[in-house]
């Protein structure tokens, strides 16, 4: 398990990157790069994010209501915030925990991969 | 492993479950007396959630009204059971409760009650289940097949009109507080509860649905539902929703659905029985 697969607070991180290490050596990890197109796929398809249940983003036909707009959000989120973007998605109970938004990455709704991607969509809202 | 490493994981797993414990005890609200559940805010007042549903759905519950429940049709088919003898007794539901079911007038609005026989709630459902084995010597109805739904919904149309009234006090406060206590719990793999859905965001739109309050979900049922094409009771809709949350389902009929059912009507107390209901 990467650091970048759980935003845990410092001391979770800090070990899970020393057990990422360690593990490294043994196993070969084959991570692809995030892709934006895959990633809109993952926030369209019901049985896999199912954004638009409750988010806004650009070319979704009646989305939901239930969170914010997400070209907004983003307009607030800077290059420096895709860690804190990517915990939002990943388990968005550390920001809010009474939040409604499922945690896609800790209860494995997602794919780490399926997680990168979607930040990397997100990301492209901003151009 | 060594010494170190060990020390660091313990250090991990302890910080861990400390995170836990402040999570879940944060926010809380205390019931009189009892259980605690997560306090959630409504949402909206229901005036403005049924202008939300005007804006939504337009006339078109109305223009569905007007086309006919396809329920109603089967009322008849649940009086004749009524009326049937079934079982080794001789016996059938009029031979006790008057022809068609007659003294059975008004009893629905009070289900589901306590009972001390099972020391626990009946729901209708069971309770006429109840009567075939114990009073008729008949076999009791598969949940959610044609006859037993019929009966439930001939039986609860009896009291239609009649302002829901259930007890939440005395012996049946235990079970309203489990069924409680079940509505705003999180499971499932998406991290739900009823009440997130219902109480916090009811009147928001989930993709192309319409979250419905509360406030009408225990007065109407067995209903005939469009998207089924056919009769199902509430305990069928909770199934639906646990698996839209990826939680694990009860049983019909099971106990925590009896006490589920207990604590959805009692939200409904003083809104009239309308049976078989009609939804999308
Ligand atoms: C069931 C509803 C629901 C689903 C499904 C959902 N979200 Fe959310 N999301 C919310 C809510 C509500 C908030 C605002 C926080 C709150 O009030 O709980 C939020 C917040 C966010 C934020 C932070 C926005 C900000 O302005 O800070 C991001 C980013 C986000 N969601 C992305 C996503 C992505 C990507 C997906 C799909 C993989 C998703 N959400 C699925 C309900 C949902
Ligand atoms: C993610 C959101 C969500 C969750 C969680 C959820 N529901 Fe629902 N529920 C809906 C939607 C959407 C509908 C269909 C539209 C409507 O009637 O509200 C619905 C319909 C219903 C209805 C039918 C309402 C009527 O008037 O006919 C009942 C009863 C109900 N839900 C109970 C429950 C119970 C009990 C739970 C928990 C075990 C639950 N729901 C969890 C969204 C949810």
């Amino acid at each position: 398990m990467s650091v970048k697969e759980r935003n845990r607070p410092a001391v979770a991180a800090t070990v899970f990157g020393t057990l990422a290490v360690l593990s490294m050596s043994l196993v070969p990890q084959v991570a692809q790069a995030a892709d934006a197109a895959r990633g809109r796929k993952v926030m369209t398809t019901k049985s896999l994010g199912n954004c638009a249940a409750c988010h806004k983003f650009p070319n979704v036909e009646s989305p939901g209501d239930i969170g914010p707009d997400l070209i907004e959000s983003m307009e607030s989120f800077g290059p420096e915030d895709r860690a804190a973007v990517r915990q939002w998605i990943w388990d968005a109970r550390e920001f809010m925990p009474h939040t409604i938004m499922p945690p896609f990455g800790a209860n494995k709704i997602l794919t780490p991969q399926q997680v990168d991607d979607v930040v990397e969509y997100l990301y492209s809202l901003k151009r | 492993m060594t010494v170190a490493m060990a020390a660091v994981l313990a250090v991990v797993v302890g910080s861990l479950i400390s995170c836990a414990e402040t999570r879940a005890s944060e926010k809380k609200v205390s019931l009189t007396p009892g259980p605690e559940v997560e306090e959630l805010e409504q949402s909206m007042s229901y005036e403005e959630y049924q202008k939300r549903y005007k804006e939504v759905f337009g006339t078109a519950t109305e223009e569905m009204a007007e086309d006919g429940n396809p329920a109603e049709l089967a009322l008849d088919d649940g009086l004749d059971l009524v009326n049937a003898v079934a079982g080794s007794k001789g016996l059938s539901c009029a031979s006790c409760h008057g022809k068609d079911g007659v003294k059975l007038k008004g009893i629905a609005a009070t289900y589901p009650k306590y009972d001390p026989a099972i020391k626990g709630i009946a729901t209708v459902a069971l309770q006429i289940n109840r009567c075939r084995e114990g009073n008729m010597g008949a076999e009791p109805f598969k949940y959610e097949s044609y006859d037993q739904l019929v009966i439930t919904m001939y039986v609860k149309s009896l009291s239609n009109g009649v302002p829901i009234h259930v007890s939440i006090d005395g012996p049946a406060r235990p079970f309203y507080d489990k069924g409680k206590v079940y509505y705003f719990k999180r499971q499932g793999q998406f991290n739900f509860s009823c009440a997130v859905c219902h109480v916090k965001y009811a009147g928001y739109m989930a993709r192309t649905n319409l979250i419905s309050n509360n406030k009408h979900h225990g007065d109407h049922w067995p209903a005939y539902r469009l998207k089924w094409g056919k009769t199902g009771s509430m305990q069928r809709r909770f199934r639906g929703c646990l698996k839209n949350m990826r939680a694990e389902r009860p049983a019909f009929q099971s106990e925590i659905f009896r006490d589920l059912e207990l604590y959805l009507t009692s939200i409904a107390n003083g809104e009239p029985v309308q049976v078989p209901g009609l939804r999308m």
